[in-house]
């Protein structure tokens, strides 16, 4: 790759997916807070929602949480616990390898449904179907990395990843990482540019408060007073 | 004490036709959008039957509202840890066809239909995929006891009876269920949300779904033991019976109650203590539950609970309305009406007249208990549906409707008002004269004004509220 298209690549278009992502997410919730919902379809068709669902959901968050751990925590502080790198990528192996096939099976099946099922079709918008062929993408390449390609992450796309978060991105980083880790690294941007246009809005409405509000809630009229 | 005001329906089943009247203004004016086409705030079911949506009252089946241990409440779907652990897939939801599938007909293609042998013919067609299909259920699918003789065994109201022998058509019988939601003092849809969004209302305990803050977790639909929560399949979000609160914040009743041509609904304010809400609710015994709830309900003639409310910030404008109301009097003065399903422990506030139904043999010569089970709908339905099966509290609304009928005939008819019927009734506690005149005022006669005794809404800060026209509304 050359100079103007790996600076392209790893500079210049994370931080425009990261604006799109920021600005997106709040131009959505202020124009289009009504559909800021999950857009559930089980209600159209629930049995064969369950099994895909499920493991697609439990894969995307172990997904979430493995990526968050791995990558944006430095290896000197799993260095500090005693994790080394070795165990680390044993972990991050093992970890990403089941997160990844919870995805695509899920995905899968999600797919295949809502092609499928006439109700969930007629119900079923563009963005549904990009986004759904987009997370099957960007979760494929993440898995064939984990299966076909053993490289080490740790010293490489990780302080890159850091370097963008800490706004002092450091390209140099990313120019020795295989093809296809690059391919998962922007497809996972375009996906995150793409997330505040669709139903993954609802990851951060998640409900985390029920843990501890009171079951019951009351509310006032706006501008009384009283008991 | 902490007194809280809250709106209510008192529905007359011994006047209900059964002509889903009530129906038809609430469905034009709040669900006819895409999404909402299959659901009725307000339903009309005749029983026995399963009912809309199917089974709704088996909560073997759905799981609804609470139950109770040591005295503390818990969801019967499970608590909070239980449901976020589940978020992704509610096991109790109910599938759309439990209600129906929407439909509409190709009335096109009978103006555009050639010239053919025979009339062209239009089928129903889907509003969820454009096909066509064959209608399985609706709001009112067992009308009249429509296929009843089929689906009548699942009625859980049958517990403790035969059904097979109530639906021969010799012992057959049936009566009208209008259902809408019950804005519940313990509301189980609230509970079950995960994000907060369905909350009751300070001043007058109306239930809301905020559309703002509704995500679709969808865990509303099968908290409510009564299914009146429903699920917006286009939009993703759950919409309920608002009580059309923009009609009572200004004075006019529901739509449902504005309707009703057999004048069997009652609106109005109750008191009640908020402090004692889940002890009523989480009573050992189901059948003490009905008994609690009138109990926490506060006399709003009492100086007391008047010098308390009116401290704790209660309008005026509602304590006046608390004191006329025709629910208070139905529901705590004279104990005719009675919650539906209480067992669910959501503590209801729209509550029902048990009817009065014909009889299968004379009643010459004989005591009133032994009447009231000659009754051709079994008492023990009733309880079952109106008060977790305890018959006292069915029993006695029924002698009270027997001897208030009695009484006024013998006043209107044979012009000798025979006052040994209100002694007679077959009641623990004595019916007086005057209380009986009342309740005949207000269940026979019923006028509008005395059906709905409704407050208007504390203006948020006194504006000129014509001035503010064309400033609010939806969006």
């Amino acid at each position: 790759m050359s100079g103007f298209v790996h600076i392209l690549g790893f500079i210049v278009f994370p931080y425009i997916a990261l604006t799109i992502f920021v600005l997106g997410h709040a131009w959505r919730y202020v124009t289009d807070w009504k559909r800021w919902n999950a857009a559930s379809s089980q209600f159209l068709h629930k049995d064969s929602l369950k099994g895909g669902i499920t493991i697609f959901h439990w894969g995307s968050l172990l997904t979430l949480v493995g990526h968050a751990g791995g990558m944006l925590i430095p290896q000197r502080i799993y260095d500090l616990f005693g994790i080394s790198e070795a165990a680390h990528n044993f972990m991050a192996h093992w970890v990403g390898l089941v997160a990844g096939l919870l995805m695509i099976a899920g995905g899968g099946w999600l797919l295949v449904r809502r092609i499928g099922q006439d109700r969930i079709a007629a119900n079923t918008s563009v963005h549904d179907y990009v986004l759904l062929a987009l997370l099957l993408v960007v979760s494929g390449l993440g898995l064939y990395n984990v299966v076909f390609t053993h490289y080490d992450v740790l010293y490489s796309v990780a302080p890159w990843i850091r370097s963008i978060v800490v706004l002092a991105p450091n390209p140099a980083l990313m120019a020795p990482v295989p093809v296809s880790y690059k391919l998962h690294i922007l497809s996972a941007f375009v996906l995150l540019a793409y997330s505040p246009f669709t139903r993954l809005v609802h990851i951060w409405s998640a409900p985390v408060t029920y843990l501890y509000r009171s079951y019951v809630i009351f509310r006032k009229l706006p501008g009384t007073k009283g008991a | 004490m902490k007194i809280k005001a809250q709106m209510t329906m008192v529905l007359n089943l011994d006047k209900c036709l059964g002509c889903h009247t009530c129906s038809i203004p609430c469905k034009n004016v709040w669900t006819s959008r895409q999404g909402a086409e299959y659901m009725w705030f307000n339903n009309v079911e005749s029983k026995p039957g399963i009912g809309y949506p199917k089974n709704w009252e088996d909560q073997g089946i759905y799981r609804g509202g609470w139950t109770a241990k040591n005295n503390r409440l818990f969801l019967a779907a499970g608590g909070r840890v239980t449901k976020l652990s589940r978020i992704f897939n509610n096991p109790d939801l109910p599938q759309i066809d439990a209600y129906y599938e929407p439909w509409d007909y190709d009335y096109g293609g009978l103006v555009t239909s050639p010239v053919k042998k025979h009339q062209p013919a239009i089928r129903p067609r889907s509003q969820i995929t454009g096909q066509s299909m064959e209608i399985q259920w609706g709001p009112n699918w067992e009308d009249d006891l429509a296929g009843v003789c089929e689906t009548g065994t699942a009625d859980t109201n049958f517990a403790g009876l035969d059904a097979q022998k109530y639906l021969e058509f010799e012992q057959a019988f049936m009566m009208y269920l209008p259902r809408l939601c019950e804005h519940c003092l313990s509301p189980a849809c609230a509970a079950s949300c995960p994000s907060g969004a369905l909350y009751k209302r300070d001043e007058d305990g109306i239930v809301l779904v905020d559309q703002a803050r509704c995500r679709g977790w969808r865990y509303c639909v099968s908290g409510c033991p009564y299914k009146k929560v429903y699920f917006n399949w286009k939009t993703g979000t759950s919409e309920k019976c608002i009580f059309c609160y923009p009609r009572t914040e200004s004075g006019m009743t529901t739509m449902c109650s504005a309707s009703c041509v057999g004048r069997i609904r009652y609106v109005g304010v109750i008191l009640y203590d908020a402090e004692r809400i889940s002890q009523a609710a989480s009573a050992a015994d189901p059948k003490d539950i009905y008994p609690a709830l009138v109990d926490i309900m506060l006399d709003p003639h009492d100086p007391d609970v008047l010098k308390q409310a009116e401290k704790q910030g209660i309008s005026e404008a509602f304590l006046k309305a608390a004191q006329n109301s025709p629910t208070d009097k139905l529901m705590r003065k004279w104990p005719l009406a009675l919650p539906l399903h209480p067992e669910y422990r959501t503590l209801p506030m729209v509550w029902y007249v048990p009817p009065l139904s014909p009889l299968q043999t004379g009643t010459e010569n004989k005591k009133a208990d032994e009447t009231l089970s000659d009754m051709r709908i079994p008492v023990k339905y009733l309880a079952n549906l109106l008060a977790a099966g305890d018959e006292a509290p069915v029993r006695r609304s029924l002698k009270y409707l027997m001897a208030l009928r009695a009484y006024m005939r013998s006043l209107r008819l044979e012009k000798t008002p025979d006052k040994s019927i209100l002694g007679q009734a077959g009641l623990d506690e004595k019916l007086d004269e005057p209380a009986v005149l009342e309740i005949y005022d207000l269940l026979a006669i019923a006028k509008h004004k005395d059906r709905f005794v409704i407050p208007t809404a504390p203006n948020p800060d006194q504006a000129d509220m014509r001035a503010a026209q064309g400033e609010k509304g939806f969006e």
